[in-house]
């Protein structure tokens, strides 16, 4: 007999992310993922000025506002014919590689690590570690003061928990340390970006903000503390639980999904761009014997909303994408819509662009046994911070170099006016994954905006053809032992850092209470 | 964790005021500019971040993501938080509350994928140092539709949430500005 599951909302912020499961014999038999929150923020760009969209774009969300101000600069600079000089670049890409660091070390730490680990066993720590001690008794204050929200799990540990009171603890005061590396690369993703948070010095053709030798030292320094974080703790913790008591997971693939992965590609590492931290491509049939990377062809994207409370179309490229909704469409179950590739429903984010860059570190792991799903995404987020702590380095030092050039520019001045018309796209792999703007220009203002989001690709609806999005897909055949307790569900859509924020804030503690501090 | 309240009252601003000069204050807006009155904070933020302030309070507009704001909250004693709050008063009625009076009372567990809220990013960076001491001031909302402009009823308030900071901060009123 199968029973229905629904987790609701997976995101904290109410009304965002909806995954139902039908739970058969222990294992989900089907599933279902919604975005009940209305998108379509895009209607606010048009008749705008172009230059406005990297702005507006970049409250699209709360977590990742950088990227969709980077990407709407992206296809700005494709619409108005600009050319961002290299140190420009290098400038754009010192700021983004700050804000990918931070955001995949938080979603370790703070985000995932307590769905994988019993925290109650801190209490049983006896060791003499002065660290771990301090930690416990941190830990144990919050507790008996009744401040334990950052710590409570939602779902009962299970077989799968680490309860070892020393690997707790040791992974909680991980947890603690990470919250402080945050804040410092938050803070060195500023000295480029002009202010965080929401970046202030990018723009269309380039960067605003000329640096001087004292900011690229702060860099520097901030990133040496941050490195030796990256090596000396995260890789390490990473490896240490997805080859020691996660290792069952990685074998099993829990939450592999349709095994498609596309990388829009991402990173010049040279002028000529030639060179990426990210690669393109797109991985159609995973065979782990060896498989063949197929070049991208932006023109093969369509989404269809034959699921979604969107009025009836074809599937349609994202220039001529419209958001009209109609809520009473049958069938439909979601205000994502579903894009594909070539017709095909493919996974985004670290995993597919480690699958994509055929990273030896990952076919190593997966040579010992492990199978693409859960386990493999977190790893796979591990590795990419450690290209990018490498890439920032590199840029440092060219960014120093090309300072010294009588004719170093930041941005392309000639193009800073809009188009009387035009269109263009602008690609990039945000720590989710693939991210695309698309923008037409007519009468010099904004007639069409479009962006297809990360999360957008990987908690969609089925299509047309009925074929499921891959968060429903990756749910299927995962053991639920107990349907009280769906953690296996949670790691699985957690793993992918889903992200549907169109941010609403506000605090709503669902009582009247708030009326005794009216001030008038 | 030290109680505040055992020092002075922030309803008594000559209590503030005595040891304002030496506290590191942050003025902090928040909200989502595209949903209309919820990006309150970040216009109360936007308009005080052009009036003049004494070196040691800074104004940061800070968002949606509380994630986002720890590195800023970190550099501070003494914070206050401008927000669109939720409290069923008529549209337009302003809140003040400390932090510890925040009447969500115990926190809903951090069941979040990636967004935080304040509250709980406050009890996130007691366990890296001290929690700046803060009080919420908060607007009722009008709409929280899709939309770049508060409503009018609700833009009507920001000289009055300035006026509130200041007398928190036992600050006098704003000389270049005439609000």
């Amino acid at each position: 007999m199968s029973q229905r599951i629904t987790i609701d909302p997976v995101t904290r912020i109410e009304g965002h992310l909806k995954i139902e499961i039908e739970v058969e014999n222990g294992k989900v038999k089907d599933a279902w993922s919604s975005g009940t929150m209305a998108r379509g923020f895009e209607a606010l760009l048009q008749g705008r000025d172009p230059r406005d969209a990297p702005f507006v774009t970049s409250r699209f969300c709360g977590v990742c506002y950088s990227v969709h101000q980077y990407c709407s600069c992206r296809a700005l600079d494709e619409a108005f014919g600009a050319t961002v000089p290299w140190g420009g670049t290098l400038l754009r890409n010192l700021a983004m590689g700050a804000m990918y660091i931070y955001d995949h070390i938080l979603h370790f730490y703070q985000l995932s690590a307590l769905d994988y680990i019993d925290i109650m066993a801190i209490a049983k720590y006896d060791g003499k570690d002065p660290a771990l001690q301090a930690v416990k008794e941190k830990v144990v204050a919050l507790v008996q003061a009744g401040d334990t929200s950052p710590f409570t799990p939602r779902y009962q540990p299970d077989d799968w928990c680490v309860r070892d009171p020393e690997t707790v603890t040791t992974a909680v005061k991980h947890y603690i340390d990470a919250l402080q590396i945050n804040a410092k690369a938050r803070n060195m993703g500023a000295i480029f970006g002009g202010r965080t948070p929401h970046y202030q010095s990018l723009v269309v053709g380039g960067c605003t903000q000329y640096p001087d030798i004292n900011m690229v030292a702060k860099y520097r320094t901030m990133l040496d503390e941050i490195a030796a974080f990256v090596r000396d703790v995260y890789i390490p913790d990473v490896l240490h639980f997805g080859t020691g008591p996660l290792w069952p997971l990685a074998e099993m693939g829990l939450g592999g999904g349709h095994h498609r992965y596309l990388s829009y590609g991402s990173f010049e590492k040279d002028p000529a761009g030639t060179n990426l931290v990210f690669k393109p491509g797109v991985v159609r049939k995973l065979n782990l014997g060896g498989y063949e990377v197929e070049s991208l062809d932006a023109g093969k994207i369509t989404e269809s909303v034959e699921h979604a409370w969107y009025r009836a179309a074809a599937p349609q490229h994202p220039y001529d994408g419209e958001q009209v909704f109609d809520l009473d469409r049958s069938g439909a179950y979601s205000f994502i819509k579903a894009p594909r590739y070539d017709g095909q429903a493919y996974e985004v984010g670290p995993l597919a662009r480690t699958i994509v860059a055929q990273h030896p570190k990952l076919l190593e792991l997966v040579q010992q046994g492990a199978r693409p799903g859960v386990v493999a995404r977190h790893a796979a987020r591990a590795l990419e911070t450690q290209a990018m702590v490498d890439a920032c380095y590199h840029w440092l030092d060219l960014l120093t170099r090309e300072m010294t050039r009588s004719d170093f520019r930041i941005h392309d001045t000639a193009h800073w006016d809009p188009p009387e018309s035009g269109q263009g796209a602008g690609f990039f792999e945000a720590p989710r994954g693939a991210l695309g703007h698309w923008i037409r220009i007519e009468n010099g203002e904004i007639a069409n905006y479009q962006a297809v989001v990360p999360s957008t690709w990987n908690a969609s609806p089925r299509d047309e053809k009925g074929v499921r999005g891959q968060y429903e897909e990756a749910l299927i055949g995962a053991p639920i032992p107990d349907p009280e307790n769906p953690i296996n569900a949670v790691r699985i859509i957690r793993s992918f850092d889903p992200c549907l924020a169109c941010a609403i804030h506000l605090i709503d503690p669902q009582t009247n209470q708030l009326r005794r501090f009216v001030v008038e | 964790m030290i109680d505040p309240r055992a020092e002075s009252s922030p309803s008594d601003p000559r209590s503030e005021g005595l040891a304002a000069d030496r506290q590191r204050v942050l003025i902090l807006g928040v909200g989502n500019l595209l949903l209309s009155d919820e990006g309150f904070g970040v216009h109360a933020a936007q308009r005080l971040e052009r009036e003049s302030w004494p070196p040691h309070v800074r104004v940061v507009e800070g968002g949606t993501d509380g994630f986002h704001l720890m590195n800023v909250i970190t550099d501070c004693d003494r914070l206050i938080v401008i927000d669109c709050i939720k409290g069923g008063g008529a549209p337009g009625t302003l809140y003040r509350f400390d932090r510890e009076d925040a009447p969500a009372g115990r926190l809903p567990a951090l069941t979040s994928a990636h967004q935080v809220g304040m509250l709980e990013v406050l009890e996130l960076q007691s366990l890296i140092g001290a929690v700046p001491r803060t009080t919420f001031i908060g607007v009722e909302p009008e709409s929280i539709e899709m939309g770049l402009q508060l409503s009018p009823r609700i833009a009507a308030r920001l000289p009055r949430v300035g006026a509130l900071v200041r007398e928190l901060l036992g600050l006098e009123r704003d000389a270049t500005r005439d609000a």
